[in-house]
């Protein structure tokens, strides 16, 4: 009964995202996630953080019409990012580095930029597709199993999100756990919630007030970004193909899609659940779907050379570990990537709290955004193969407008907020700061998920003490808090393990998943 | 690479350590009952700060053991100014809006880009810099009626930002 519930619910939810209002903002939303996707010096984290200013405006009226703008941001800048990887063998996104790859080969030595495109688009959306029927089916599931959680669980919860952030995804697990220190300290920073008192504020009265996540996101990903693009660009060369996606490749394509399918399939329905882990999202994604192609190719010498599964199963596991990292934020309150991170950030600026609740008290909410992840892929889709020479002709931006452009932007985006010059200091700081960090290879991912989910955690641990009269055995004291943290220590054995595992034998660099910005 | 990856560490690991001396207070479970369940509001920030200072300390002295090839954090001197030419524009663009407001410091940046980085002619120079105040003013301040920090000239009543 409960499954023939999901579809009456994805009904109205369609009938939420199709009205009229919704439909443009998700175009809005696709469209400049397109722009930041093919930009370079700008990713998708930071577009959708700088646009959450602008969606405080449009919250007030409709917070479902805010968070499909954002989440079109997050589809156009999937699909985006493909375009200059392909067509300059520049990734525009981190999500899009593994199809320089393939890619590029198979667009320059082979002659078929159309088909490498077009082969990516398909992919993606047959990925998201699949994709995106989990997550209608699986989300209201553990939404409800956890709507009997209570603080000690939750914090059992978060615990494991940063377990699993250092167990699963750093090359330096102490360089993550650092990240997880400093994001804690910055949440931590101003008012102490249950007592009153002042922490870390060493007596200035602008941090009793804590320092907004809105800023510090600004700064570490669109300023950082900026700068280091900045100085990439000073030293690389920009090799350009131009292109764009007839009927014959589509036809050509669909061919090869259907000696494949089976591959994109399965490699978006398990990207789908490395999403839902915490801090894996597209980029992880992208190169876990390459490992697997390549895995279990009978043509792994093809890889490398322009080989269509190396574009489409990391294109498939790309977008549908992206549509994966909603399933926690919506579900638990926990974010499963950092653009979706800043998403649930901007849930908590609207008056919303992520997490099983929403799905009772903000039913439509939900359901529209559900409904509009069908509805985005399909128009990024279509947008995507008509236009791939206008998105193109983008990347010829000059650099003399564009950086300063986004530099405006960023400053206006972290001071309209709260009207604070103090916000536009705190990005300036912390862009210098997500510059250093990113050539110093720190990971960005564990600072943002820790600064979002600083606060919950604290209060959760907070709260359990209380009830248990101070007792630290309640958070063994139920069979899921007790279960999640055995599974937390697991996790973090896991570097432990490999390290031992990988002594007396030449290691082989692997993709570090944590230091992906997505 | 080495230097810069030990100074990283060890300024983290100094952030830390003020973290825990501010916080030191309530680094120990309350055992006197004042606390509401034994944890007060330093327990929380001491022990993420002890936390990372932890894992600076591991961090600076792997980065000092390891030998790595090359001492500068910079692909030569033509990535540093690079940098450079970006940084100190904005830094100074950003602070410069508590006197100049952001419109004003809007028009002066994109004109200096244009004209220092972009080398355009004086009238594309003299269109950036007009335009680009005047079509953010009518998308943020009318449309979206964000109001940005405006300029003395404002104050003076001689400009409308």
């Amino acid at each position: 009964m409960e499954f023939f519930n999901v579809f009456g619910d994805l009904a109205g939810g369609f009938a939420t995202a199709l009205q009229p209002f919704n439909i443009l903002m998700l175009f809005v939303g696709v469209m400049l996630g397109l722009v930041v996707g093919v930009l370079p010096g700008l990713g998708g984290t930071s577009a959708v953080a700088i646009l959450l200013p602008v969606t405080v405006i449009i919250a007030r009226t409709s917070p479902t019409s805010a968070v499909i703008l954002l989440a079109g941001v997050y589809w156009g800048a999937l699909f985006g990012g493909v375009v200059t990887s392909i067509l300059f063998n520049i990734p525009g996104e981190p999500w899009s580095v593994v199809l320089l790859f393939d890619g590029f080969p198979l667009a320059k030595r082979k002659g078929k930029p159309g088909v490498a495109l077009a082969s990516s688009f398909f992919a993606s959306f047959v990925g998201a597709f699949f994709a995106t029927v989990l997550f209608t089916f699986l989300s209201k599931a553990l939404a409800d199993f956890a709507l009997s959680f209570g603080p000690p669980e939750l914090f059992a919860v978060f615990v494991m999100s940063f377990a699993t952030l250092i167990g699963l995804g750093a090359e330096s697990p102490a360089k993550a756990v650092m990240m997880i220190g400093f994001g804690l300290l910055l949440a931590a920073l101003g008012f102490d919630t249950i007592t009153g008192q002042p922490r870390l504020t060493f007596g200035q009265v602008g941090l009793l007030a804590g320092i907004g996540f809105v800023p510090v996101t600004i700064g570490l990903f669109g300023i950082g970004e900026i700068i280091a693009s900045a100085e990439e660009s000073g030293i690389g060369f920009m090799e350009r193909l131009s292109a764009r996606v007839g009927f014959k490749d589509i036809l050509e394509t669909l061919g090869e899609l259907r000696k494949r399918l089976g591959l994109v399939i399965s490699t978006g329905i398990i990207g789908f659940f490395f999403g839902v882990l915490p801090g894996h999202g597209a980029t992880a994604g992208s190169f876990l779907g390459y490992g697997l192609a390549r895995s279990y190719s009978k043509n792994k010498e093809d890889f490398g050379k322009g080989e269509i599964s190396g574009i489409m199963a990391p294109q498939a596991a790309a977008d549908a570990a992206a549509v994966g990292s909603l399933v926690p934020m919506i579900s638990l309150g926990v974010p499963g990537s950092p653009t979706s991170a800043v998403i649930m950030a901007g849930l908590f600026i609207w008056g919303l709290t992520p997490g099983p609740l929403l799905f009772v008290e903000h039913h439509d909410f939900v359901w529209g955004l559900i409904a509009s992840i069908y509805v985005g892929h399909l128009m990024t889709f279509l947008i995507c193969l008509a236009a791939v020479p206008l998105l193109a002709s983008i990347m010829r931006i000059p650099y003399a407008i564009l950086t300063p452009f986004i530099i405006l932007i960023s400053i206006i985006g972290s001071y309209s907020l709260n009207n604070s010059m103090l916000d536009v200091f705190i990005t300036i700081v912390f862009g210098l700061i997500g510059y250093w960090l990113r050539k110093m290879k720190y990971p960005l991912a564990p600072l943002v998920v820790a600064i979002v989910l600083g606060d919950s955690t604290e209060r959760t641990f907070r709260q359990s003490l209380i009830a248990s009269g101070g007792s630290p055995a309640i958070f063994v004291g139920t069979p899921i808090a007790a279960i999640l943290l055995t599974l937390a220590v697991a996790l973090l054995l896991v570097p432990l393990i490999r390290s031992l595992r990988s002594r007396g034998r030449r290691a082989e660099p692997d993709f570090d998943v944590s230091t992906a910005i997505d | 690479m080495r230097p810069y990856q030990v100074a990283t560490a060890v300024a983290f690991a100094l952030v830390a350590a003020v973290a825990m001396i501010d916080s030191r207070a309530g680094a120990l479970v309350d055992r006197t009952g004042r606390e509401p369940g034994g944890v007060g509001a330093g327990f929380y920030p001491f022990w993420s700060a002890a936390l990372m200072f932890v894992c600076a300390a591991v961090v600076a002295y792997r980065a000092w053991k390891t030998p790595t090839p090359g001492t500068s954090a910079f692909e030569g001197r033509e990535a540093v100014m690079a940098v450079a030419k970006l940084i100190v524009p904005m830094v100074i663009a950003a602070a410069s809006i508590l006197v100049l407001g952001f419109y004003l410091m809007t028009g002066l940046y994109m004109g200096l880009f244009a004209r220092w980085i972009g080398r355009y002619r004086w009238i594309w120079v003299a269109a950036l810099t007009v335009g680009m105040p005047a079509a953010i003013y009518a998308t943020f301040e009318i449309g979206f009626r964000v109001t940005l920090p405006k300029s003395f000239l404002y104050d003076a009543g001689i400009l409308p930002f």
